[in-house]
């Protein structure tokens, strides 16, 4: 019996040990992460509207999108924001800006982990530059009888861009709508 | 002298993938570019070195009754410190490689190489079997992911390596495609042995 | 779609669209390894089963009520791998002493499990994992079913491999593509048959 204590305290130093130096580089690379993340998402948003600033909203349901205006004259140019929707192996998160009218300026993938040599190629520009104004009437994959053309053997990653997209904008176009009403 | 002998025993003689047929996931998951091939091999070889080095040097307070949970904990630790940098500074590498990043734990090289070597020798032999290990695993990924990735995108490392109007075999990016190519690869390694 | 519903889904899912190892390369040494015989193809299989769906209960507990209670999902790749290696240990020792009949035919797969990336693979993937809503995250029976439904698709592919290669015995074949080789590409063609498969949105 004194023998297996012996044992299991020994495999719980092994652990103690191992916990203490991953909580350590945890702490190390935890901000770098957050702070490259965060990074990255204003410099993309500057390059789907550039020359804008950027002040941040919020819809009612909480997502958060951006209010791009000209930095001098204060007049909105367009608006910047997040899509989500799980395509088909991964959460695809894709970064749009539209123009005041919300007809889309450009897009981008941020986020995918779809199949190599199919649904990986939507961060492509030969895909995600026939996007720019398109709007919510004719943002659809060709299948459902919208503007998009699919990507080949990828029609799932394709309608799913496409339709989280069309929502998102929806969603910020109605939450501006009754702002203005009230 | 022994070094250079455990060091280049992995690379040819008992290279992991072709000869041993050791991790099998990742050589067949990853190996749809070579970015992530190398990007795969250089963080199992990181493992294993490490591993290799402390398994070695407490091979003697561990008890053998529970060695293989010892090297468990070990192996897992140095796989998550991997995880994490990996993720803070080399996000797009990290994203496409995904779930396997964590099974780098399961990747019987990793604990097979802790149980056959690193626990009987010492130190200085466990790193030099541990970089030609890794190096060996490094290498059959990048010589299976080459002619995928040629084959089936028409680069190589991402630049454009075939004529532009090469219409890219599509088959040799997909999973039927990795099982095919290494399926004569090693073909290919039996022929040679033959021949000799 | 009602929970059923649900359920047949995920079932597809396990099993054909995205099998866990033509389509994810999940668990591809004992597939390769021990799928020359039928019999111990079986064996294996069921012992899979097992520990899938036991590891993918545990670890669901485990990463909700400790690691993502206190905010340590840092730890989530060991504290996973060590029950894993405990929970076979554990169903080891207690087949061995309730029903030796089964410890006959299943006892040599077990320890091979621990280090069969296929255990890790859903148990990780759980932890992602939602319903085919999209919101949804997978609840303990989720995660529970999605284990044995898993292990049911490597199960498949791994007899249907025995089979083959049972038959291939025969076949007189080039010296040097005898063995792996043949397995390697016989796995391809069968992953390019379950390419037939996705897509599928059910």
């Amino acid at each position: 019996m004194k023998y297996y204590i012996k044992l299991a305290l020994i495999l719980f130093i092994f652990c103690a040990v191992a916990s203490g130096i991953l909580a350590y580089v945890n702490t190390l690379t935890a901000s770098v992460i957050a702070e490259r993340k965060a990074q990255e998402e204003i410099s993309t948003r500057e390059e789907l509207i550039p020359g804008a600033v950027f002040t941040e909203a919020k819809t009612a349901d909480g997502t958060s999108y951006f209010v791009a205006n000209n930095p001098e004259t204060k007049e909105v140019l367009g608006y910047s924001f997040i899509s989500e929707e799980i395509g088909y192996s991964s959460t695809l998160r894709t970064m749009v800006g539209v123009d005041k009218d919300f007809n889309v300026l450009a897009i981008r993938v941020i986020d995918q982990a779809e199949t190599p040599g199919l649904g990986a190629n939507c961060v492509l520009e030969s895909f995600t530059h026939q996007f720019t104004g398109m709007n919510k009437d004719n943002l659809k994959v060709d299948k459902d009888g919208g503007a998009v053309k699919s990507l080949s053997g990828a029609t799932i990653t394709s309608r799913a861009i496409a339709n989280s997209i069309r929502n998102s904008i929806l969603a910020v176009q109605s939450e501006l709508a009754t702002g203005v009403s009230q | 002298m022994s070094f250079i002998k455990e060091l280049s025993k992995g690379i040819i003689k008992d290279n992991p993938t072709f000869v041993l047929v050791l991790g099998m996931c990742p050589t067949l998951a990853v190996t749809t570019s070579v970015v992530n091939a190398l990007g795969m091999g250089l963080a199992a070889t990181f493992v294993l070195i490490c591993s290799n080095i402390i398994i070695s040097l407490i091979k003697n307070i561990t008890p053998s009754k529970i060695r293989i949970p010892v090297y468990i904990v070990v192996i897992a630790a140095f796989v998550s410190i991997v995880d994490m940098v990996m993720s803070a500074y080399l996000p797009a590498l990290h994203k496409s490689l995904g779930l396997f990043i964590p099974l780098i734990v399961v990747n019987c090289i990793i604990l097979g190489r802790a149980e056959a070597f690193a626990s009987k020798n010492n130190v200085f032999l466990s790193i030099a079997d541990a970089i030609g290990m890794g190096l060996g695993f490094t290498l059959s990924l990048s010589v299976v992911a080459t002619i995928r990735e040629i084959l089936g995108a028409g680069t190589w490392l991402g630049m454009r390596v075939v004529a532009s109007n090469y219409d890219p075999m599509l088959i040799a990016i997909l999973a039927p495609g990795a099982f095919i190519t290494l399926g004569f690869l090693m073909a290919l390694m039996n022929m040679l042995k033959e021949k000799k | 779609m009602g929970y059923f519903g649900e359920l047949f889904v995920m079932a597809m899912t396990a099993i054909f669209i995205q099998n866990f190892v033509l389509s994810r390369f999940l668990g591809l040494c004992p597939y390769l390894g021990v799928s020359k015989k039928l019999d111990s193809a079986l064996g294996m299989g069921m012992a899979v089963i097992f520990v899938m769906t036991l590891a993918s209960a545990i670890t669901f507990l485990i990463n909700k009520y400790l690691l993502l209670q206190f905010g340590l999902m840092y730890l989530q790749t060991i504290a996973f791998i060590l029950t894993i290696a405990a929970l076979v240990q554990f169903v080891e020792m207690v087949i061995q002493k309730n029903a030796p009949a089964l410890y006959k035919s299943l006892g040599v797969f077990l320890p091979l499990i621990t280090t069969n990336c296929a255990v890790l693979g859903v148990a990780i993937i759980n932890t992602t994992a939602f319903r085919s809503d999209g919101i949804t995250p997978y609840n303990f029976l989720d995660s529970t079913l999605n284990g044995f439904f898993s292990g049911v698709g490597f199960t498949f592919v791994l007899l249907a491999m025995a089979g083959i290669r049972q038959r291939l015995e025969k076949v007189d074949l080039p010296k040097s593509m005898r063995g792996m080789p043949i397995a390697l590409v016989l796995a391809g063609i069968m992953a390019l048959a379950f390419y037939g498969f996705m897509g599928f949105k059910i």
